[in-house]
């Protein structure tokens, strides 16, 4: 017992030696500078997003208000896929119609993951707008592959895009990048030029 | 009023450099010191000191209030750290466990520095399960609850581990004893 209160004293000597012990100022200057450095980056890409957002919203505004064209031919993607089921031809353009017949809602699957493949019928020219990180650290990957899909145009409101309350249900096209390793990394709205 | 540390770490996830500022003043003595005793190298405790600061730039969103406190969590990093550096290094611990018995003819002028250097070589020569405990709640005068959560174990388990790691360092000292050095020569002199 005695001995266990000697160590204890001992050691409370140590720890009032090294009381003053501090890491040199050369340590907070360094992580100072990678913090600053860091937060930095994170500044710049969210004002690269937010600028990326308003040059995206001018051509969305255009996705959007397009007027109805239910009757017209639905434009065809450059690669537009083969297996594409015949019911999705209706999104096949960003769809502006509130209800479409050819989709009723209560059958359109939240996503649509279609291959893309050569077409060489002539296309409507795609209109897309810049990526948009869906991870906010995303870790390194070799390769990915671009999906397209199709999402609720409130998706476009999750990364700032402007959408009218009326066509927040519509449907709109997208490019998912998936990385490799099956992680969505980015997404961008594609529409077609009338 | 002073910010409490959560409250300057949640400002320094932000972004604002005063409040990790602040955060680091404030808690980088503690982890250096903490590096420093269980390495016994300045230079392993700097780098530890920035490693474990970068670590909480980066991962620092990781902190969850209900396990424990910030000092905690950053001691947590810096032992995982000191761990890595030790595994890397593992002669190291051999080279300092040589070290703490000083030459015989010594004894005679031990002075109060001296007998700490002892005690520090002594704590320095433990395996660093028990090292770990020894520093955290004796020397970095850390709750029991704290080198809980640090150590990622149960407070039974750090008691007994502190318990067992001031057993080992009486029985050191007791050892350098018998060389002439003894614990309550080191005693006198504290």
């Amino acid at each position: 017992m005695q001995s266990e209160e000697h160590i204890v004293a001992a050691l409370r000597a140590l720890a009032e030696e090294d009381a003053e012990l501090e890491a040199p100022l050369r340590v907070e200057d360094r992580v100072r500078k990678i913090f600053r450095r860091k937060h930095a980056v994170r500044k710049w890409r969210n004002g690269l997003t937010w600028s990326l957002a308003l040059a995206a919203a001018v051509v969305v505004v255009g996705f959007i208000g397009v007027p109805d064209k239910r009757h017209s031919p639905p434009p065809r993607a450059k690669k537009e896929v083969a297996t594409r089921p015949p019911q999705l031809a209706v999104a096949d353009h960003i769809v502006a119609d509130p209800q479409p017949v050819e989709m009723p809602p209560a059958t359109v699957p939240a996503r649509q993951v279609r291959r893309i493949a050569p077409n060489s019928d002539p296309q409507p020219r795609e209109i897309v707008t810049e990526f948009f990180p869906l991870l906010d650290v995303a870790p390194p990957f070799e390769r990915g592959e671009l999906l397209r899909v199709t999402v609720p145009a409130s998706t476009m409101r999750k990364v700032g895009l402007p959408v009218a309350e009326n066509r927040l249900a519509d449907r709109v096209y997208a490019d998912v990048l998936v990385g490799n390793e099956g992680l969505a990394r980015a997404i961008r709205f594609v529409s077609y030029e009338q | 009023m002073i910010a409490t540390d959560q409250a300057l770490l949640e400002q320094a996830l932000e972004g604002v450099e005063d409040a990790f500022t602040a955060l680091y003043r404030r808690r980088q003595g503690a982890v250096y010191r903490f590096a420093l005793q269980m390495t016994g190298s300045t230079a392993v405790a700097e780098d530890v000191t920035q490693e474990t600061f970068l670590a909480l730039i980066l991962h620092g969103g990781r902190y969850d209030e209900a396990r424990g406190t910030v000092g905690a969590f950053l001691y947590g990093i810096a032992r995982n750290l000191v761990l890595r550096r030790l595994d890397r290094n593992p002669a190291a611990d051999l080279e300092v466990t040589e070290d703490y018995a000083g030459p015989e003819d010594l004894l005679e002028d031990l002075t109060r520095r001296e007998s700490i250097e002892q005690v520090r070589q002594a704590v320095l020569s433990l395996p660093p399960v028990f090292r770990e405990a020894v520093v955290l709640c004796d020397l970095q005068d850390s709750s029991y609850e704290d080198a809980a959560v640090a150590l990622d174990c149960p407070v039974g388990t750090v008691r007994s581990r502190l318990s067992r790691g001031r057993a080992m360092l009486v029985r050191k000292l007791r050892g350098a004893a018998c060389t002439g050095r003894s614990i309550e020569c080191s005693q006198k002199s504290i």
